[in-house]
């Protein structure tokens, strides 16, 4: 792969994972956004979007519960697109390629964490002093230029050589595990569902999630009309309790 | 209620300038300098300190003990969460003004207030913000993005403009509405409605889209002589159709509930039974 693109490539993942401002990564490290920029870049901006969509179901339902991230989108998307766009594979196996760089890129973000237990120490030093300066490069500058080694290098590097690797690969592969892709890549947006079910789903309100469901199991819905009438249903709930409410009260 | 904020805010010493100072900071290092030791504490420090230091003024001991105190463990979610930043710099502020008086705010009742709301805070931004709003999202831009269409690869920038208005809302009314209104409003049911309803629309939403991208089937089929084959896939539509997704979904939900929420683990175990299961042509990804 050429130079200017496996650069592109490991300063896409580092603006996607520098966590400059807050729920930001959740668009510029998006494997959609990844794929928007990526198709551009390879003249296959339909590919590339299909890829990224495919790849960001999987982690739609990601939740970092105290800062844990449990799996990295980002490093899944900026590792298979441009090897998928290059190569010429086909959806199925680039979420193959795309799911072991998602749990790859945990280690990097616990090593940010790690590394940034320095910076607290040093700034509890600087509070002392009252050099807020000081305090504010803790808490950014510091930080950033540490992340942009760990993220820009290894990202750089794979994309480079990875596409190379990966079509030798790919010519040995059996369909049965290009079938086997396709079925991980079918089930694996459920961990996604099935996690924000553990976060929202009280008992007494599960009915909701199976009327969504079999609205679209057997009635078609798409998502956006699905969305409307969620949306419709909820606000009905809220309504009534707040009446009920007032009932109470007087 | 929004003259009537701006009528406070007038007697009030932080302008929306230093608001929104302070917001910037926050929202820009929330996430950035997080530690497994202190996790926020070291943004909500850097977030507060130039307010800090106009509330302070010439209260050089005050000022370094308040930086101090707020580069204790700190951990809730960014959005919602800003409602603290706001309430804190409240009391901060009361103290500053009253340090001489014997009645001052005491550490405690800083500290105490931020460590006690953080939990639950966190529930309510986790379960609003990052449970329902994210997937909605950003299923609504790989919906877009599937069909090809341009526009989905942008869609996701609307999630941090979300977090941008709200956590600033928050911020602000939780500056000029104080202690004493943020604890009530959070015992009241008001809350408790909005998370409810909230829910509500996720799991809606949550059930389409599992419907929708969840895409598992079986292609066995067993053929007799003289018969005409049976289809396992047509069998299973007649009794539930989309049978094998839901079981899916609690399949991993009970895994998480028995056994701990070990993501990649489970992540792992997946693809094996993927591989397995697609080579031997028992299920397939469509």
């Amino acid at each position: 792969m050429n130079l200017l693109v496996a650069a592109l490539c490991g300063i896409l993942y580092f603006i996607g994972t520098s966590r400059l401002g807050y729920g930001l990564s959740q668009a510029t490290g998006s494997p959609i956004f990844y794929g928007l920029i990526l198709g551009l870049v390879y003249g296959e901006v339909e590919k590339g979007l299909i890829i990224g969509a495919t790849i960001q179901l999987i982690y739609i339902g990601i939740i970092f519960t105290g800062g844990n991230m449990p799996a990295d989108q980002s490093l899944a998307g900026i590792i298979a697109i441009p090897i998928a766009l290059q190569t010429g594979m086909n959806v199925e196996v680039a979420v193959g390629l795309a799911v072991p760089f998602g749990i790859l890129g945990i280690f990097i973000d616990q090593l940010r964490r790690i590394t940034n237990s320095y910076w607290v120490s040093k700034a509890e030093k600087y509070a002392q002093v009252m050099d807020t300066r000081k305090i504010f490069h803790c808490a950014i500058t510091y930080p950033t230029i540490t992340i942009f080694l760990l993220t820009f290098t290894p990202v750089f590097v794979i994309t480079l050589f990875g596409a190379n690797a990966v079509t030798s690969i790919m010519n040995i592969l059996p369909q049965g595990i290009i079938d086997g892709f396709s079925v991980a890549g079918g089930i694996l947006p459920a961990l996604g569902f099935a996690i924000i079910i553990m976060v929202i789903g009280k008992r007494e309100i599960m009915p909701y999630f199976f009327i969504g469901f079999f609205l679209v199991a057997y009635l078609k819905v798409d998502v956006m009309a699905a969305a409307a009438f969620g949306f419709c249903v909820a606000a009905l709930t809220m309504f009534n309790s707040i009446k009920q409410k007032q009932k109470e009260v007087n | 209620m929004s003259s009537n904020l701006d009528e406070i805010q007038k007697q009030r010493e932080l302008t929306n300038r230093d608001l929104m100072k302070t917001y910037a900071r926050w929202y820009l290092s929330v996430e950035v300098s997080n530690s497994y030791e202190r996790l926020q504490a070291l943004a909500f420090c850097n977030a507060l300190s130039g307010s800090l230091k106009k509330l302070y003024k010439d209260d050089d001991q005050g000022y370094r003990e308040a930086l101090i105190r707020h580069l204790q463990f700190y951990n809730s979610e960014g959005t919602f969460g800003a409602v603290i930043h706001g309430v804190v710099l409240s009391m901060e502020e009361e103290k500053a003004k009253s340090k001489d008086s014997s009645d001052s705010l005491s550490e405690e009742v800083i500290t105490g207030f931020k460590t006690g709301l953080m939990g639950p805070i966190a529930g309510i931004g986790d379960t609003l913000i990052w449970g329902t709003l994210k997937p909605i999202i950003l299923a609504l831009a790989s919906s877009l993005a599937l069909s090809g269409l341009f526009i989905g690869g942008i869609v996701p920038f609307l999630f941090p403009l979300a977090v941008i208005l709200i956590g600033y809302g928050m911020m602000k009314s939780g500056y000029l509405l104080g202690k004493d209104s943020v604890t009530k409003l959070m015992k009241s049911g008001l809350i408790n409605n909005l998370i409810n309803s909230a829910s509500i629309l996720g799991l809606f939403m949550m059930g389409a889209l599992s419907s929708t991208y969840i895409k598992v089937s079986t292609p066995l089929e067993f053929s007799f002589k003289n018969a005409e084959p049976i289809v396992i896939q047509d069998i299973l539509d007649q009794i539930l159709v989309g049978i094998l997704p839901l079981a899916a979904v609690f399949g991993i939900y009970f895994y998480f509930k028995l056994r701990g929420q070990y993501y990649n683990r489970l992540i792992m175990w997946l693809i094996v039974i993927s591989l397995i299961t697609g080579f031997f042509g028992i299920l397939q990804g469509s």
